[in-house]
Parts: C-alpha cells; sequence; structure tokens
C-alpha cells in the first residue's frame, strides 16, 4: 500500500492539507494500538502496523516538496524495488556556478572575512535564497500541477522536470548552508542540509 | 560516522588538488555534482596527446570527506596511466580502497563519473583540434 492509498487518495499532487489532517486524526484513532489492548496480539501487531504506517504517510505527504520528493520515488518505483534510479541531473550551468561559488567561498575564508567580504557572501546568500524560494514555488506550483494535469502516457517529461528541480533545490540549499556557515550563523537546528 | 584510515589520510592531505587552463589541449575536464549531497567535483587531467598517457591530473571537491578522499585518491591513480586504463578505473576499485561504508559509495561513483567526463571532454577537445597525433582513443 502507498501513502496516497493509505489515505484513500489518487496519486496526485494537488492535496488539501487540511482535509489530509482531519483524515489523519481520524485514523489515527482507529489505528491508535491504546484501543486494542484487550484484541487478540495479532490484532494489535495489525492495529500497530497500521499506526506506523499512517504516520510514516502523513509524514511523506503533508509538506507539498516531501510529497513531489515522494512521488518521484514511488514512480521511479525506488521504494519498492531497489537500484531503479535514475539520477536526477541539474543544468551543467548549475553546477559551474555552484563550483565557483564555493571556490570562492573557500578563498574567502583561507583569506579571513573582513566586513566588505562578508557583505559580499551576505549579499550572495540573499541573492541564492531567493532562487531557491522560487525553484520551490515553481515545484509545488506549476510543476505539481503540470504533473496533475498530465495523462499518464505523457508523465515521464513532468516527472523529469520535477526531478530536475529537486536537484537543483538541493544544490542551493548546500551553497546556501556553506555560505551560512561560513558567516558564522549556523545553529543547531537551523542546519538543513548537513553533509555527513 | 567513523571514516577509515584511509579516508582520513585523503582527507587531511588531499593529493593533487588545484586545476590546469582547462582549453589547453591534452587537458580534459570532469565537472559532475551529487544533488542528493550538494556536492560538487572538479576533476582533471592532463594527457600527452603523443603517447596518450595521463601525465598529471587535478582535483577540486566541496563536499563530504569520502567525496573528497575519492577524489583524491582518484587523481592519484589517474597519473601514469593511459586513457585507456583510466577508462577502466570503477567505484568499486574506489570502494574497497578506501573502505567506504553503503551510505558512502554514491561518492566513488562521482569519482568515476568524473573520471569518465574528463576522458570524454579531453577525447573531445582533441577531436575538434584535428587529431594532432595517433593514440588517445
Amino acid at each position: 500500500m502507498d501513502h496516497f492509498e493509505v489515505f484513500g487518495l489518487p496519486r496526485r499532487l494537488a492535496i488539501d492539507t487540511a482535509e489530509l489532517q482531519r483524515k489523519f486524526y481520524e485514523l489515527s484513532r482507529r489505528h491508535h494500538p491504546d484501543f486494542h489492548q484487550t484484541a487478540p496480539p495479532e490484532e494489535q501487531a495489525r492495529a500497530l502496523e497500521a499506526s506506523a504506517r499512517l504516520n510514516a504517510a502523513y509524514r511523506a505527504l503533508r509538506d507539498p516538496i516531501l510529497r513531489v520528493e515522494y512521488l518521484v520515488r514511488l514512480e521511479e518505483g525506488r521504494d519498492t524495488k531497489e537500484g531503479a534510479t535514475v539520477k536526477p541531473k541539474a543544468p551543467p550551468e548549475l553546477l559551474e556556478e555552484m563550483f565557483e561559488i564555493q571556490e570562492a567561498l573557500a578563498e574567502a575564508k583561507a583569506g579571513g572575512l573582513d566586513g566588505a567580504g562578508r557583505a559580499v557572501l551576505v549579499a550572495q546568500r540573499d541573492r541564492l535564497t531567493a532562487r531557491l524560494r522560487d525553484e520551490e514555488a515553481r515545484l509545488v506550483g506549476p510543476l505539481s500541477q503540470h504533473w496533475d494535469a498530465s495523462p499518464p502516457a505523457a508523465r515521464q517529461r513532468g516527472l523529469a522536470a520535477m526531478k530536475e528541480s529537486l536537484a537543483i533545490r538541493a544544490y542551493l540549499r548546500t551553497v546556501i548552508d556553506d555560505l551560512t556557515d561560513a558567516l558564522g550563523e549556523n545553529q543547531e537546528g537551523y542546519v538543513t542540509n548537513r553533509r555527513h | 560516522m567513523a571514516y577509515s584510515e584511509k579516508v582520513v589520510d585523503h582527507y587531511n592531505n588531499p593529493r593533487n588538488v588545484g586545476s590546469f587552463p582547462k582549453d589547453t589541449l591534452g587537458v580534459g575536464t570532469g565537472l559532475v555534482g551529487a544533488p542528493e549531497c550538494g556536492d560538487v567535483m572538479k576533476l582533471q587531467i592532463k594527457v600527452n596527446v603523443q603517447t596518450g598517457v595521463i601525465e598529471d591530473a587535478k582535483f577540486k571537491t566541496f563536499g563530504c570527506g569520502s567525496a573528497i578522499a575519492s577524489s583524491s585518491l582518484a587523481t592519484e591513480w589517474l597519473k601514469g596511466k593511459t586513457v585507456d586504463e583510466a577508462a577502466k578505473i570503477k567505484n568499486t576499485d574506489i570502494v574497497s580502497e578506501l573502505k567506504l561504508p553503503p551510505v558512502k559509495i554514491h561518492c566513488s561513483v562521482l569519482a568515476e563519473d568524473a573520471i569518465k567526463a574528463a576522458l570524454a571532454d579531453c577525447k573531445e577537445k582533441w577531436l575538434k583540434a584535428g587529431a594532432p597525433a595517433a593514440s588517445t582513443t
């Protein structure tokens, strides 16, 4: 059962989140292990499993970006069978740009950051953050709508576009994070996309 | 996560960091990235177009320790190899040399992709220049 099916929803990106939450509470009550304490062990185990599945489904679907990520995995069969991945590719110009920013950042760090240097990094981070917002808006807006509106046979292209958008987002997030780090402003909890 | 000794060594003392002017004949550049973690890796080779031997290799990677170590190791391996031999380097060779855990295998894949991209770029430029010498197949 996929996450959409858990909620009895069609595989679409447009989801009314208030309605999703309402269904989540309703199903949570139904499956909650506490209400099955007197049931036979097999039934208790089933309730526990259903409860875990429901939580995972809700987490994946309530956020529109996570929802796209999940849909991409689902469509590619990555959630069910391993190795069915097609690597998302960011446009080469973006890669070059990210590399140049990282290179300049490394040089700035090595040279010690003065006031002017910091101002340059702050301006760059603001510019990239605005781009990240735009990219996310494009992903959950037009790209998601396009996917929903496409007939199944024409969905491959929409999927590729969403994957590219997710890749762009990942690169932007990393470089924004690295800039924030260099500025010494990264606090515990803020970190979004840390490298391990 | 615990890194293997070899990863730590390459991370602390990366070999062959730097770059070549990318428009020089014989220089091949591979710029690749991993969207999952936002890493970017640039790997360059300098091929002797007479002999097809890679005389020098350099890299610059902005990413995690394993990505840096994978590309650092790759440049060490590339030096002295012919382009044909270089094309045979597999990510699994890097995985076993650096003892990369499963979650870090993509870093070695990135390094292999970078090698392939650098070789392809080198060949393309060489062909564009009218294939001035034999070899470099």
